[in-house]
């Protein structure tokens, strides 16, 4: 391979004979993946490749795996500026649908996704799937909804059932439930501190106001709702002593502690549903998060399928099928069923292998009825930017250095100021 | 006139012809050409780019307000860029009140933190090891071997292992120190009050055992007899210590304070695994704000423009180095 | 001096010195051990309060999954590209490295030392300004650089260019910006400097063409200053992690750069024994070469410091 910056002339020839001969090659779609559950996801995507390789001749599915969302995006991003091969589709966060259009990495979908197509996907999965990038009043399709997640409550009923406690239908009796729970050795509730913005969305939503709305240079960082339910984190240490103080909590090691009872419940991914499931030695009970006054609220998450830019004609149509076939109703149970992934479509919940696999794991449907409660995921213009605001913010109120009246006042100056180049009026 | 020509030809045959021949010129054009190509070449064009507003991940559309950098016409521009600013940039980072530069001296205060907590720290740990281990003992090769071994694990491996150690409630390190009574904070790496910490006491943990290696050479070349003649002078060990062995090890002490500062500006391996997920901004050092500002927020005029900025300081360090053994030297 | 406290007749004091050494020496092996020890459980082994070290059941498991969930070692089973493993990719832009670098900093060393030339001193102080601004600050234009190194630098013309002499994500590409290195010249400068001009001028007297001088002259007492060179020169690109980053994305990355990935697999669970055994799969070759000839190793190191 080093040779080949000296050896132009054979390269040349080499090149001149590609060209030639690739018209006979199979169509090769890559596909960048996170890990990010810990299922044996490598073998299952291996499967499915294998499976949709044999019923469409001249296809070849190869999935190129990464870290995490964070990797395939950085991968992405550098790939593309420093000239190397790039994929057909990539799996990446919901949320980065306006960094990785304005940064000309994705390209619309609408050519190829059908009204029937989208119709049967949960109206929640594709919050975060459409873009206006142009300004002309019709927003674009970007991405397809593939592992999606929502947050939830895990709770550890045989404990409550221990104690004499059911189980928790608003704020209230959440905080009293984890107070009657915590002992010297556990915690009543852990909230994982790494992405506080996932864990925060469904208080505030609790409250009664979501921290954006469909719009992408709108933020709700200041008001009475989002406030009080940052107050009620608050409470939960100060007032009731049932979770760590302050910035405490970390994400991996949440679903841990509360599989081997060294936490009575956790607010976490269902993505960690498999996991949990399989460690805990006690009924596992899973819901949204209850509410200020009732009512269960949560969050979507998780990652979505997107179209890379520069991908050639040929590629991009043995793409869309791929796309296609991955998402189909079978497939998406297949996946929900092996990896704790909540289904992305509406006829997936009436099959078959679905109702017999809920009917043996009551979790997984608790789990997939959250979807009826879930905001739209945080995601602005400048995520980045605007979600350290928040983020510094709320570890500010989290460490006791600031009031949460005050804290989210200045993050909702401070966010305003960095969307307001966006801002087109 | 034919005199000066003379002796020019002179001078030229004697002199000068004979240093010209080409073959060290061909020797060292390798060196040259890689060094030309990756330190010098590029320290002027980052300072050619620091000019130019680039942000490939904004939309390509006309901005409203302003680029948010001072000094820059509101005027129609695209959001996107590429614009010249000219010195913009080092304008909104002196400005502490920019979001640019109250951004840029966040990064510029934790460097500086980090800079003047960890190369003291961890020159008076080698320091101490290198006594320790300067002693004819049996098994003294082994407390080498545990001090030094550090210094051969990638950085990454040992911030992989340390970010165990810095897990709340059962992480050693926070075991360690309930121990002494310590009951704050306990989650190093996401806590924002305490991720820069969690840097120090990786890259403590870390360096001490190289450094000690210098700090040992240098004890190793002390001369006895001013030993046998203080002891006898009555000079007890602390006499002996700050008044013959720190002054005798002037220099080493000077010359590993300026690896470990250099050291201390380019390694940030360390916060890629540890302060990551920090997502504030509190613990990042002025290198790894470079790489995230060109590679994660694709703001290539501020990474630019910072990286002046990093050059410009440790050249000043170099130059400060050289005027101290200067003096040193007189 | 420690040696003249210990002479002195209270033996509390050297009691003292012991076990700070010993308790010293415990801390800083204890990261170590601890990897080492937790790298055995079994992978979905969990860590809790009061359970950090053994677990009942010894198993190389973390270790089996590691090198299934990420290409380590060649997978000689694959037909593709057998060849794109953490290790062959380490291994093979380190010795590049390495090799291209022993012939550049001898034959540089070699002409500052043995020359007399025009400019030499300031072209001396040119390549040591490398030692100043270190590659690693200057990651920004030198990705630029390596990303149009076949356009701009080898000057291959568009029409022409294709996408195979593209340098990113190429063990080349990480290898490239260390191919001159101030410290090697330095090194090899003092070195050469140390041989007695009488066997220099014998030599030229008896007629040796420059290569003899260097071969049989300069070379044979400098070989120590040569082999601290290049242990320091593998063991600081073994290690290296951001320039790799920057430049390669795929094919190409090195094992510290497989490592990061294992990082960000905590994001549903922390697997502390799967990272261990990955950390340990990564600086096994290097803490055993160490633990062998750790007395060459801690002089080459020296060495690097005696700028």
């Amino acid at each position: 391979m080093r040779m080949r910056l000296l050896l132009v002339v054979v390269l040349l020839m080499a090149a001149f004979g590609t060209t030639l001969t690739s018209a006979q090659e199979p169509v090769v779609v890559e596909i960048y993946f996170p890990i990010a559950v810990d299922s044996p996801i490598t073998a299952i995507l291996d499967e499915y490749s294998a499976a949709y390789e044999a019923e469409n001749a001249g296809v070849d599915i190869v999935f190129s795996f990464e870290g995490g969302y964070t990797d395939v995006k950085n991968k992405l991003l550098t790939t593309m500026e420093g000239g190397g091969d790039l994929p057909a589709l990539a799996i990446m966060l919901a949320t980065d649908i306006y960094d990785l259009r304005n940064a000309e990495a994705i390209v619309p979908l609408d050519v190829y996704a059908s009204e029937e197509y989208l119709a049967d996907f949960f109206p929640t999965w594709l919050s975060n799937s459409y873009y206006d990038y142009d300004l002309d009043g019709t927003p674009e399709l970007y991405g397809i909804p593939f592992q999606r997640s929502t947050v939830l409550l895990y709770t550890n009923l045989t404990l409550l059932e221990e104690n004499g406690l059911t189980m928790p239908t608003n704020w209230e009796e959440l905080a009293t439930v984890a107070q009657a729970l915590t002992t010297t050795d556990r915690w009543g509730i852990l909230l994982p501190n790494s992405w506080p913005y996932w864990v925060f969305q469904p208080f505030a939503i609790g409250a009664g106001q979501n921290i954006v709305t469909e719009s992408d240079t709108d933020v709700f960082f200041n008001t009475p709702e989002v406030v009080a339910g940052l107050q009620y984190w608050m409470d939960l240490f100060q007032t009731y002593q049932a979770t760590p103080a302050g910035v405490q909590s970390n994400w991996g090691d949440a679903p841990g502690l509360f599989a081997d009872g060294k936490a009575a419940m956790i607010i976490h991914s269902t993505g960690s549903l498999p996991s949990i499931l399989g460690k805990a030695v006690f009924e596992v009970g899973v819901s949204g998060i209850p509410g200020k006054d009732g009512g269960y609220h949560t969050v979507t998450g998780g990652g979505n399928l997107y179209m890379v830019a520069g991908t050639d004609e040929a590629t991009a149509e043995a793409a869309w099928k791929f796309v296609e076939w991955l998402t189909s109703p079978a497939q998406a149970v297949d996946w929900s069923i092996r990896t704790g992934y909540i289904t992305t479509r509406i006829s997936g919940l009436e099959l078959d292998t679905w109702t017999a696999y809920i009917a043996e794991n009551p979790q997984a449907a608790d789990a997939a009825a959250t979807i009826d409660v879930a905001g739209r995921e945080f995601s602005v213009q400048s995520l980045a930017a605007v979600r350290d605001i928040l983020h510094a913010h709320v570890f500010d109120v989290l460490n006791g250095v600031a009031t949460p009246e005050d804290a989210m006042a200045a993050a909702q100056t401070e966010a305003d100021e960095a969307l307001s180049m966006f801002k087109t009026e | 006139m034919l005199a000066i020509s003379d002796q020019f030809q002179n001078y030229w045959r004697k002199r000068l012809r004979p240093r010209l021949k080409p073959l060290p010129y061909l020797l060292i054009l390798p060196t040259v050409y890689f060094v030309y190509l990756f330190t010098i070449l590029p320290t002027f064009k980052v300072l050619r780019d620091s000019q130019i507003y680039f942000h490939p991940n904004l939309p390509q559309r006309v901005i409203m307000t302003d680029l948010k950098l001072p000094g820059i016409d509101p005027a129609q521009r695209s959001m996107r860029g590429p614009h010249d600013v000219g010195w913009a940039y080092f304008r909104a980072m002196a400005d502490p009140d920019s979001l640019v530069g109250n951004e840029f001296w966040q990064v510029m205060r934790n460097t500086a933190l980090y800079v003047v907590v960890t190369v003291p720290t961890s020159m008076l740990l080698a320091f101490l090891f290198a006594t320790l281990v300067n002693r004819k003992l049996r098994g003294i090769g082994w407390a080498r071997i545990a001090f030094f071994y550090p210094t051969m694990l990638p950085m990454v491996s040992a911030a992989t292992i340390w970010n165990f150690f810095f897990t709340p409630d059962y992480g050693l390190w926070n075991s360690a120190l309930r121990l002494f009574g310590y009951s704050g904070a306990e989650n190093w790496i996401i806590n924002p009050d305490l991720g820069l910490w969690a840097l120090v006491i990786v890259a403590v943990w870390k360096n001490a055992g190289y450094y000690m290696i210098f700090y040992l050479a240098g004890l190793q070349t002390l001369p006895e007899d001013v030993y046998e003649a203080a002891a006898l002078d009555g000079a007890n060990w602390f006499v002996q210590l700050f008044r013959i062995t720190l002054p005798l090890l002037k220099r080493t002490t000077l010359f590993v304070s300026v690896i470990a500062i250099i050291g201390a500006f380019q390694t940030i391996d360390h916060a890629l695994v540890l302060t990551y997920e920090l997502v504030t901004g509190e613990a990042d050092l002025l290198l790894y704000a470079i790489y995230e500002q060109r590679f994660m927020q694709q703001n290539y005029g501020l990474a630019n423009a910072m990286t002046v900025v990093m050059v410009t300081i440790l050249l000043g360090l170099t130059l400060l180095n050289f005027i101290l053994t200067e003096r040193d030297h007189d | 001096m420690t040696d003249r406290l210990l002479a002195r007749p209270f033996p509390w004091g050297q009691w003292f010195l012991n076990t700070l050494t010993f308790g010293l020496c415990l801390l800083w092996a204890v990261p170590m051990l601890w990897a080492v020890v937790v790298s055995l459980r079994p992978p979905n082994d969990d860590l809790g309060p009061g359970d950090v070290w053994f677990s009942d059941q010894l198993s190389l498991e973390s270790y089996e999954k590691a090198t299934r969930l990420a290409p380590f070692f060649p997978d000689l089973d694959q037909e593709d590209f057998p060849g794109h493993s953490y290790y062959a990719n380490t291994l093979e832009w380190v010795l590049l490295t390495l090799v291209v670098q022993v012939i550049t900093v001898t034959l540089a060393g070699f002409a500052f030392a043995h020359f007399d030339f025009v400019g030499k001193r300031y072209l001396f102080y040119f390549v040591l300004m490398q030692m100043m601004i270190p590659t690693a600050v200057l990651l920004v234009p030198n990705f630029i650089t390596i990303r149009e190194f076949s356009t701009k630098t080898l000057l291959i013309p568009e029409f022409i260019y294709y996408k195979e002499f593209a340098l990113y994500d190429t063990p080349l590409a990480i290898a490239l910006p260390y191919f001159g290195s101030a410290f090697g010249t330095f090194l090899m400068r003092q070195a050469f400097l140390g041989v007695p001009r009488d066997l220099v001028d014998a030599g030229i007297v008896d007629g040796c063409r420059w290569w003899h001088l260097l071969r049989h002259v300069y070379l044979p007492p400098s070989w120590p200053s040569l082999v601290a060179f290049g242990l320091v020169s593998v063991s600081f690109h073994w290690n290296e992690l951001l320039w790799p980053l920057v430049v390669t994305s795929n094919s190409a990355r090195p094992l510290t750069m497989g490592l990061l990935r294992f990082t960000q697999l905590t994001d549903i669970g922390a697997q502390w024994s799967l990272v261990m055994a990955a950390t340990l799969i990564i600086v096994a070759p290097l803490l055993l070469a160490f633990l062998f000839f750790q007395r060459q190793f801690i002089q080459s190191f020296l060495y690097s410091g005696m700028k």
